[in-house]
Formats: C-alpha cells, structure tokens, sequence
C-alpha cells in the first residue's frame, strides 16, 4: 500500500495561560480510522488539548502535523502565532469541530448551516453543496428539518445538525468537544448513536467526552489526562479495564 | 487665549439658562412620567387610553413642532381667553408666553411620555412577590410603594432615566430657536457677528460634552447605590 | 385628475388656509422631508459599517479617532453640528467665488452633512453593540470551519448582527424623522418649515402646525409597520417553531 500521510500528529504541545501551565507538552497521532477519546476530570487540560489541534488556541510551544504538512509558527510581540493565517484556515477546513454548545449559526436554517462552509470556504458549487447536505441531514435523522432555524431545534437535533455540518466538510478527521455535556439526558442517545455509526464506517475521530461507555465501546485509543499530562494512554480495554494509575482507578470508580 | 470678542459673559448666562432649563424640565417630566405610567397601568381603561394616545403622540410628532405648536399656539389661546375676558367682563389684562416657560413645559411634556414607558418598564420588573411580603406585613399602599416599590423600581428605572436626561439635555438647544437666549442662540447671534462659527459652536459642544460627562459619573453613582444587594450588575 | 382637483378645489372653497397653495408648500416640504431624511440614513448607514468594524479593532489608532467621532456627535446635539456645518461653510474665506459654492449656497447640503455625520455615529454605536453581541461559539465555528477573518465578518458576524440592531436601527429612522425638522432652522423648506410659513403668513398656529403634526406621525406609524414587518420576517429565526 502507498504511504499516505497520517491525518494528524500533534507534538509536546505545552500551552500557558499567565503563569499557569494547563498543557505541559501532549503528543498525539491519529492514524487512518482511528478513534482516539480524551477522559480526564474538568480541568485536566482535555478541552484545551482539542482546541490547540485547530488553533482555536494557541499553543506556546510544540508542532502541529496535518496530512503531513507542519503548520508553520512565527514568534511575534503577542507569543508565538501562526506564520502563515492561509495555512491555518486550509488546515481547520480538514479538521472539522463538533462543540459542546452547538454553535449553530443562528441566523441560518439548518441546511445553510451545513453548505456554508463548504460553498464559502471549500468553494463547492452550491447545487453540489446542498445536495450532498441534504443526504447528510438525512443521515443524522434530519431530513425533514432542513429548512428549520436552530432556535427551532431541541438541543439534540441542533447537535446532530452540527454533526452533519462537520460531516460536509469531508474531513480528514473530527474533533468533538464533549459533543453530549450540554443536552438533556434523553437526548444523548441519538447523538452517540450517529457518533458510533461515524465510527464504524472508518472516520478518524478525536473525542473529549465523559461518556465511558461510549469509550469503552468505540474507541481505538483511551488518553487519561491529568493536570495537562498524560497519565495513562492505551487501548480501551485496558485503560478502562485494568487501569494502573490510582487516579484513574478514582476517576472510573462509580460515583456515590 | 481665545477671543470671544466680549461674548464671554453672554455665553456664560445661556450655559446657565441651558442647565436650569434641563433640570426644571427633568423634574415636570418625572412627575408626569410617573403619572402616565400609573395612568398606562391603571385597571380604569380612560385612564389607560389617555396614557397610551399621550405618549403615542409625543412620540410620534418631532420635538420642534410640538414646541412651536405649544409656543405659538399657546400665545393665542391665551390672548383668546384674555379677549373673552375683555369683551366679557370687560377685564383688560395681558399675558405674555414666556419662553422660559414654554421651553420649560414643552420639554417636560415630551420626555414626560418617555418617562412614562421607562418607569413602566421598572414598575413591572419589580417581583410582585416584593409587594406581596410588603402587604402580607400590613403595609399600607403608600408604605409599600416608598419603601419597597419604588426603591427597587429605580434601579431598573435609572439606566432609562439617564438615557432620557442625556436626550433633554440635547433638546433643550431647541428653545435657542423659539427666541431663548440658550447657550446655543448666544453662540448662533456670535458666530453670525464675528463670521467666528467654530470659535463658539466647539465652545458650546464642549459645554454639552462636559455637563454629560458630568451627569454620566453622578448617574453611575446612584446606580451604585440602587444596586446594592444585587451583587455585581449584569 | 382634472375631477380630483376640481373636488378638492370646492372642498377647500370655504377654507382660507388650506388652499391648493399652501396644500402644494406642505406637499414639496414633505418631499424635501423625506429627501433629506432618506439621503442622509442611507450615506450613514454606508459609513456606519466599516466604522462599527474599526471601532472593536485591536489598534488604537483606528479605534479612538471613530470613539472621539461617536462620543462628539453622539454627546452634542444635532442643532449645534448644523450650526457648526452651516455657518462654518458659509464663512469660509473665499468659498463664495469659487465653482463649491453653487452646491452650498443652498443649505441642503450643509443639512444633509450634518445630518449624515449624525445619523452615521448613532448606527456606528448601533452596530457596534449588535456585532459585539454576536455569540462567541458562533465565531469560533466560524474560525473552526476554516474562515477567514473577512469571510467570517461577511457571512456570519454582519449578517446576524444587522437583524439584532434592527429594532434599535427602526428607532433611529423615527428619530432622524423628528430630529429633520430642525432643517428648517437654516431656511430648508421642509414638512416643518413649510408649516412655518404657513404660520407665518395666516396667524394660524393650530392649523400649520397640528396638520403637520399628523403628517408626521402618518409617517411615524408608516416607519414602525415597517420595521415591524421586516423584523417579523427576519427575526423569525429566534423564535420556536410553532409546529
């Protein structure tokens, strides 16, 4: 088989906010298909991780790989920041985020939502965009509520409508950022299931969640974070199953 | 220095005559303001459709006109009623509309009516639980409303309040056309007689800017003290 | 045509105010009204826009000169900035003999300056508090999906924001309305100047001045419905599906 570059790599990434270190140097590759979830308590830096692999955040140190092109950092009088901004916005294209909140445009249906990008930023012809949307919306159980505003929407429907709008991207991976935290828990459900779905059909998704079952079940890789360090990183079966670390152990034990 | 070529006192007395305007007119519109939101929120359907056709009115005819309708037309009614009496009864008096006064009543009529759907606001943003406790604690009506209601009222009136003081400061420079010698008719008579328009105009909008910048801190000040018990204001 | 006017001409047979004369100074006074009001909103509006965007730039430079502007025009009122405009072009040294002045001789155009410099910083301050209220999760879908800083601006913060200042931006036009009666201070022929003569001319302030009075607020109503039927159709975002 050619050498196809992996997706993405991340390396020794530290990131500082004032004096506090919240990332003390986290590497990270994701391979073709794998499913990689970050566990860890609120705090343990997990969050912040995800959002360095897009440049949401800036990261003060360490190297970001996509599709085997390093993103270039220049140092300025504000930190270090990206050296070139068109490079950063051709590598969000390929990583598209799944957030906790929605973040649905308001001001769009949901099927302009989802073809957004891909026209403005992707440059898709329109017709193509919607098309593909529309089997999309389909997909997430939507297919009826392509004309409805997100303010419409139950939390549930919003996320699965976010879900197809970072699906018609085509990205080489998903970043989800604990994409269940912020729905009822009737609604969660629906939204794990397309997650699981997207998993099996072989997409490379990078998952910060506090669903352990959905973990334990999908994913290629458990990384337990603590205090912006990896404390213990595997296969689930054995982070989840067999934990060596004490903290671990804590955080898995059921809560009273 | 700049030369004002002997307009300095002038200009000194219409910056007065602006302030007392603005405040005289500030006290008439919170007292009819107050009026017109209990009329507005009266059970008694007159008294709610004369709140609502007032402030619908002054809100829906300019300044200006409401002015020179009040200042004009108000001089005729009046020599009307003083020839009525002099045909009548043959009583000769004259009245004169004093601009003073007129600039005075037009001004706290129109920001009277906004006034009224400010305090309407913050009327109904206080918890009827509030007055409840007040009533259940045998509190008469006019107890509850001074010590209860309308302190908590002010908080949420007072943003409106200053926003609506900040407006009538600006609309008072329309007297300087009904003939007051405002602060802007002395600098308008200044500019025209020296040909020195920016000398006295930038005078007098640094005037406004100061006597806003001076009303914002003292605002911010009440509103601190309102706010106490509500923690940091959202 | 001809019918209309022989009708209003016997309506009016008995009226010695209200003729067909002084009809047509409240009719071109309305035109003159609207002109200037309409002009002066929309050149503000178009100026309004990079300066809302430039008043949140991170340089100081670009953001305090459009503060200084907002906080002059906003703080002092608009009779003064025409006075100022007015009388400052009129006594410019010289500005009499040369080709300029045959557009400012008439006071239209120092109105409409001032007027437009006004309007342009209230919808400045407008826009501003709209983009600023824009949700941050919806700018970092934005930034997540790969926008760049101007295709953001253009296809989520502007959009999203001009439908949340649209009820604020509806206030403004009914004032810019009231506020261009003061037109008629430097001897504009507006809705308010032409009752003015009226006035002038007949001793009759109820008449001049209630009629234009109802014209205004046919005007008044006619802007409300308006923005309230253009909120309606898009605000309806914001609101829950009814089925």
């Amino acid at each position: 088989m050619a050498d196809t570059p992996i997706p993405l790599e991340v390396r020794n990434i530290t990131k500082r906010f004032g004096d506090t270190e919240v990332l003390k140097g986290l590497s990270l590759k994701a391979h073709k298909g794998d499913v990689i979830t970050l566990i860890g308590a609120s705090g343990s830096g997990k969050s912040t991780f995800l959002r360095c692999m897009n440049l949401l955040e800036q990261p003060n140190e360490g190297e970001l790989i996509v599709h085997g092109e390093s993103i270039l950092f220049k140092e300025t009088r504000h930190g270090r920041e990206p050296a070139d901004w068109k490079q950063v916005v051709n590598m969000r294209a390929k990583l598209s985020m799944v957030f906790q909140s929605f973040n649905l445009w308001a001001h769009m249906t949901l099927l302009e939502n989802v073809i957004e990008a891909p026209v403005h930023v992707l440059g898709k012809s329109k017709r193509e965009a919607t098309e593909h949307a529309r089997q999309l919306l389909e997909r997430v159980g939507l297919g009826e509520r392509a004309d409805y505003y997100p303010a419409q929407l139950s939390g549930g429907q919003q996320q699965r409508g976010a879900i197809a709008r970072a699906l018609a991207m085509d990205p080489e991976v998903m970043l989800f950022d604990e994409p269940t935290s912020a729905l009822d828990p009737e609604l969660v459900g629906d939204v794990l299931k397309v997650m699981r779905d997207l998993a099996e059909e072989g997409r490379t998704m990078i998952v910060v969640t506090h669903e352990m079952a959905f973990a334990r079940d999908v994913s290629t890789q458990v990384i337990y974070l603590h205090q912006g360090q990896v404390e213990e990183a595997g296969p689930p079966d054995q982070v989840l199953g067999n934990p060596n670390s004490e903290r671990l152990k804590q955080f898995l034990a059921p809560k009273h | 220095m700049i030369d004002l070529h002997g307009y300095g006192p002038r200009l000194a007395e219409g910056a007065l005559v602006t302030i007392e305007l603005a405040v005289l007119s500030l006290i008439l519109a919170i007292v009819l303001g107050l009026a017109t939101a209990s009329a507005k929120m009266s059970r008694n359907w007159v008294l709610h459709r004369l709140g609502t056709l007032y402030t619908t009115l002054i809100r829906g005819v300019p300044d200006l006109v409401l002015m020179m309708l009040l200042f004009f037309g108000g001089q005729i009614g009046v020599n009307m009623f003083t020839d009525w009496l002099y045909n009548r009864f043959d009583i000769d008096i004259f009245i004169n509309i004093n601009e003073f006064v007129a600039g005075v009543v037009t001004i706290g009529l129109i920001f009277g009516a906004y006034m009224g759907e400010t305090f309407r606001g913050a009327f109904l943003a206080v918890d009827n639980g509030q007055i409840e406790a007040g009533r259940a604690y045998g509190m008469s009506h006019w107890l509850v409303f001074r010590r209860i209601r309308f302190p908590q009222m002010m908080r949420h009136a007072l943003p409106g309040l200053s926003n609506n003081w900040m407006v009538l400061l600006k609309t008072t420079a329309l007297v300087s056309v009904i003939g007051l010698s405002d602060m802007v008719k002395v600098a308008a008579e200044a500019s025209k007689a020296t040909r020195e328009p920016f000398t006295f105009m930038i005078i007098v909008a640094v005037i406004y800017l100061l006597i806003a910048s001076v009303s914002e801190w003292g605002f911010a000040r009440l509103q601190k003290r309102y706010d106490i018990g509500y923690g940091e204001a959202d | 045509m001809e019918s209309l006017m022989n009708w209003l001409q016997t309506q009016l047979a008995d009226n010695s105010i209200f003729t067909l004369q002084t009809l047509s100074y409240y009719g071109e006074g309305l035109v003159t009204t609207v002109q200037l009001v309409f002009l002066s909103l929309i050149i503000g509006l178009v100026l309004a826009v990079p300066l809302a965007i430039g008043r949140g730039s991170r340089h100081a430079w670009i953001r305090l000169p459009i503060f200084f502007y907002c906080y002059v025009f906003r703080g002092t009122p608009l009779l003064v900035q025409l006075y100022l405009i007015y009388y400052g072009v009129v006594f410019v040294e010289g500005i009499q003999d040369t080709w300029l002045w045959v557009i400012l001789e008439k006071p239209f155009v120092p109105a409409l300056i001032a007027f437009t410099l006004n309007t342009g910083a209230y919808t400045t301050e407008i826009f501003r508090g709209a983009i600023k209220a824009t949700p941050k999760g919806e700018i970092e879908a934005a930034r997540a999906y790969g926008m760049s800083w101007s295709l953001m601006l253009r296809r989520i913060v502007l959009p999203s924001a001009f439908r949340r200042a649209l009820p604020a931006y509806g206030n403004e036009v009914i004032f810019m309305l009231h506020a261009s009666a003061i037109a008629s201070v430097v001897t504009i022929m507006d809705l308010t100047g032409a009752a003015r003569f009226v006035y002038a001319r007949f001793y009759a302030p109820f008449d001049a001045f209630l009629f234009v009075a109802a014209i205004y607020l046919c005007l008044t109503f006619t802007i409300i419905y308006f923005f309230r039927h253009l909120e309606k159709r898009l605000l309806a975002h914001l609101k829950p599906a009814s089925g």
